[in-house]
């Protein structure tokens, strides 16, 4: 079942590997939805590849939900406006460093390998707070 | 009376609604972690909540946690976590020495495999390739890069796009069980397959 001619199987390493800059991928979303990159803004679709200093911004009725490639899962609640300021990981080490701001609206959160990597190698800012996050499952809220 | 009362009213309104809050809570395998408290409008601070179950008003430089109560979760938080995605799943295959055949058992493995990643919306899917260390260093890159590439083209063959994938090799350079150079080792000889 998994003999394929070589030439077809080393066909598939060019093909395979995606843009090498994804950091996480869409799962769901609803309502307003919506990704910020420079000046575009993108529908947040399921399966959308985020790129670092990508923005999360929903409406009222929007939701989105999106996994890291560090395991990082995030649920981002409506009216919010999120930030993935900086985000580095090397895949074979399993480190990196990761802070995400949260402008407004809700964030919940479950770590992964980055904060399990370094103490505090994964921060989330809020508009009065810097949090270093060490390994858990956490909302953060900020109202208008 | 009456002026006192709507003045702290209105204190605790604009309190409310300016100020940012942590709910903590224990992850999906009941361990509890905490998050540390770093700056406080722009003054550095050291506060560590550790509380499961707790929530905190952030802002101050020692910020309090309180339990969440008999009341527990407001209502947008438990949508909140609702709405998380499912946590990464991995899946080891294991193959026979110096090939890219599957053992009889991983075979059987394939089936669960493809029906994980058909399960979930936007799924992503690592493929990660490794050698025991029988034979030389660069040919187990190519080998355990080959493993890689033979899984992910059979998981192309079942008709998942190749743009939600990736495949790399590790060659020999992280054991499963740790061994002395070429020594044939079956936990050695494998794919780790992430799905997320």
């Amino acid at each position: 079942m998994l003999r394929l001619p070589l030439a077809l199987a080393a066909l598939a390493v060019t093909v395979a590997s995606p843009a090498a800059a994804e950091i996480a991928r869409i799962k769901q979303s609803s309502g307003v939805a919506l990704i910020e990159r420079n000046t575009q803004r993108l529908k947040a679709t399921a399966g959308f590849q985020l790129l670092p200093g990508d923005k999360l911004v929903t409406g009222k009725d929007g939701r989105m939900s999106l996994t890291f490639i560090d395991n990082t899962r995030f649920a981002v609640g409506p009216n919010s406006r999120v930030s993935v300021s900086q985000f580095q990981y090397d895949r074979t080490r399993q480190k990196g460093s990761f802070i995400t701001r949260v402008d407004r609206g809700s964030l919940a959160i479950v770590s992964g390998r980055i904060a399990k990597s370094d103490r505090d190698a994964m921060k989330v800012r809020t508009p009065n707070s810097l949090l270093g996050v060490r390994g858990t499952k956490f909302i953060v809220a900020v109202p208008k | 009376m009456i002026r006192a009362g709507v003045a702290a009213a209105a204190i605790f309104l604009l309190g409310g609604c300016a100020t940012s809050s942590l709910v903590l809570l224990p992850d999906d395998e009941g361990h509890q972690g905490a998050v540390a408290v770093l700056e406080a409008d722009g003054v550095p601070a050291d506060t560590v909540i550790a509380q499961g179950n707790s929530r905190t008003k952030l802002g101050t430089r020692t910020p309090v946690a309180k339990p969440l109560g008999p009341n527990g979760l407001k209502k947008q938080e438990a949508a909140l976590l609702t709405g998380l995605p499912p946590p990464a799943k991995s899946f080891l295959l294991y193959f026979e020495p110096g090939t890219t055949t599957l053992t009889p058992q991983s075979a059987t493995i394939l089936a669960s495999l493809r029906a994980e990643i058909a399960a979930r919306s936007g799924p992503e899917v690592e493929v990660i390739g490794h050698t025991d260390t029988v034979g030389g260093e660069q040919d187990n890159d190519r080998l355990s890069m080959k493993r890689a590439e033979e899984v992910l083209a059979w998981l192309a063959s079942q008709g998942f796009d190749r743009s939600m994938m990736s495949a790399v090799g590790r060659g020999e350079r992280q054991l499963m069980q740790p061994t002395m150079d070429n020594v044939d080792s079956p936990a050695n000889r494998r794919v780790e397959v992430i799905v997320r």
